[in-house]
């Protein structure tokens, strides 16, 4: 891929050479320093996917209301900053999560004292009540209307035990 | 309690030695976990992963699990112990690297829970050779203790939410590390790992991602994290392991019948230059190892030396040479005792013969 004595991002010189197995395919990245910092290159599952959130580069336009952290930290950094960003950020991860994931929604275990039917459901309607507070200020509307929907199917679990 | 003890004390994966394995070295569960309602380590301020830290240190040792097992915070310890913990696979180069960081490792050194890694809570369950149901029981075991003390972030649509993408849902990567000599001989590796590619399995090098393979050893793992149960990844794994396993076995049984004395050659050329070498590299040293150790699985050595081979392995990675000796050495000095530990070690190896498996 290209000129292996200089960065594949940059176009400095390249120190790092990384060696991707992605899908089947190994694809060589050359890096500088700097870029590989970036990009976290030492872990190639993050390297690839700050690569493909680095492409749009708008202001920050969604910040999570519990801890500050903004949809330009998620490109720079490609990680979340708190449990509820997940809420927030919900509509643009939506996407990612089908490119990296086997489909959008858990499949498994659920935390101990969780499971079963009503005790859940309570505890899932506070959380998705807070998560629909966070995603009306957010603007995250898609989420909103889906969080809205849960609730009420939740609220209707809850009454009827 | 030091580094010093985890590395003499009996362990898993240096003492185990009736679970050891011709292919599969070990097998391993790692859980991501964080506490609801505190910012991820890499976006939370010191005081909240102070709190992370208490909270989730004070779970730990209370658990039976951990009884009489190893504390260790990151910021206490030298370079040097930190390293020797990642060759160890006990805590991952992220954590070492931080000083925010501390592992929970219990006496057997089977389980480690590392807290304020890039989630707070990393579960892991290691396993020597292959044991994919017993070490998720365990790491189960250890998920159902902790979430009512420590109130997991979990959503039903997402599940357990973590701070990357790639780990949200089960959380959970399984994994195996694997030698594969006959693959790599044979020219046949980069097809497999391909064809495991295809199929959302991760191949790396010995010591996780971002490293090359040396000695001819890979940990395969799930890539995907969600939208599959716990179970179906695990059966999805154990699938191609034991697919992986008897490719490996085809490769062998065809090299060692092609080659004829080439295959035993090779390995009576590793001991030779294992037995009289005064300066080994990290490298030489592993790839001469796995040939040696190819060896002891095909019958052209005694079985009974693989345990050796896999010791010698082990602390021939450069921080267990500098805390075996227990200074810090530069590299050719590391060479020097390495080269010397080694041929100590096979001193009394006997001659390869030809292959009996």
């Amino acid at each position: 891929m290209g000129d292996s004595s200089r960065c594949s991002i940059c176009g400095q010189p390249a120190t790092v050479d990384l060696t991707q197995i992605d899908a089947g395919k190994f694809t060589k990245v050359h890096l500088c320093d700097a870029c590989a910092q970036k990009g976290g290159a030492t872990d190639p599952s993050v390297f690839k996917l700050a690569d493909a959130l680095a492409a749009p580069s708008a202001p920050a336009a969604i910040v999570c209301p519990a801890c500050g952290f903004t949809d330009v930290d998620f490109r720079k950094r490609g990680r979340l900053g708190c449990p509820a960003c997940w809420t927030v950020f919900a509509d643009a991860l939506g996407g990612l999560l089908s490119k990296v994931q086997h489909d959008a929604a858990h499949q498994g275990r659920a935390p101990a004292g969780s499971s079963g039917a009503a005790g859940p459901a309570r505890v899932r309607l506070e959380s998705a009540r807070r998560e629909l507070e966070a995603a009306v200020k957010a603007e995250a509307f898609e989420t909103a209307a889906r969080l809205r929907d849960e609730i009420l199917r939740l609220e209707a679990v809850v009454k009827s035990s | 309690m030091s580094v010093r003890d985890i590395l003499q004390a009996e362990n898993e994966l240096t003492h185990m030695l009736g679970a050891q394995q011709p292919v599969v070295l070990s097998t391993r569960i790692r859980l991501a976990r964080n506490l609801s309602g505190l910012p991820f380590p890499g976006w939370s301020k010191p005081a909240q992963r102070e709190e992370v830290a208490e909270r989730c240190l004070r779970s730990l040792v209370a658990l039976p699990r951990f009884r009489r097992g190893h504390v260790l915070r990151m910021a206490e310890l030298a370079d040097l112990d930190r390293t020797v913990l990642v060759e160890r696979h006990l805590v991952s180069k992220e954590l070492a690297a931080g000083k925010a960081g501390a592992a929970v490792i219990s006496r057997d050194q089977t389980c480690s829970v590392m807290v304020n890694e890039e989630d707070h809570l990393r579960i892991q369950v290691v396993k020597a050779g292959w044991h994919l149901a017993s070490a998720w029981q365990i790491a189960e075991q250890l998920d159902d203790a902790l979430a009512p003390r420590l109130g997991f972030a979990f959503s039903e649509r997402l599940g357990y939410l973590t701070a990357c993408p790639t780990n949200v849902g089960t959380g959970l990567r399984a994994s195996a590390m694997l030698h594969l000599p006959g693959l790599c001989l044979s020219g046949h590796m980069d097809k497999v790992a391909r064809g495991l590619g295809q199929d959302g399995l991760a191949v790396r090098g010995w010591l996780g991602e971002g490293t090359e393979a040396v000695g001819n050893v890979f940990q395969i793992s799930n890539q995907q994290t969600l939208g599959r149960s716990e179970e179906e990844i695990r059966r999805h794994l154990a699938g191609w392991i034991k697919h992986v396993v008897e490719q490996e076995w085809n490769a062998r049984r065809r090299l060692a019948a092609d080659e004829g004395e080439k295959f035993v050659d090779r390995a009576a050329r590793a001991l030779g230059l294992l037995r009289h070498a005064r300066l080994l590299t990290s490298a030489e040293s592993m790839n001469m190892l796995s040939l040696l150790r190819l060896a002891c699985d095909m019958g052209c050595l005694p079985e009974e030396r693989r345990s050796t081979v896999d010791r010698l392995m082990i602390e021939g990675q450069p921080a267990h040479v500098q805390a075996l000796v227990g200074a810090e050495l530069d590299s050719d000095a590391r060479d020097v005792r390495r080269a010397a530990a080694v041929r100590e070690a096979l001193r009394d190896f006997p001659e390869a013969g030809p292959p009996t498996a």
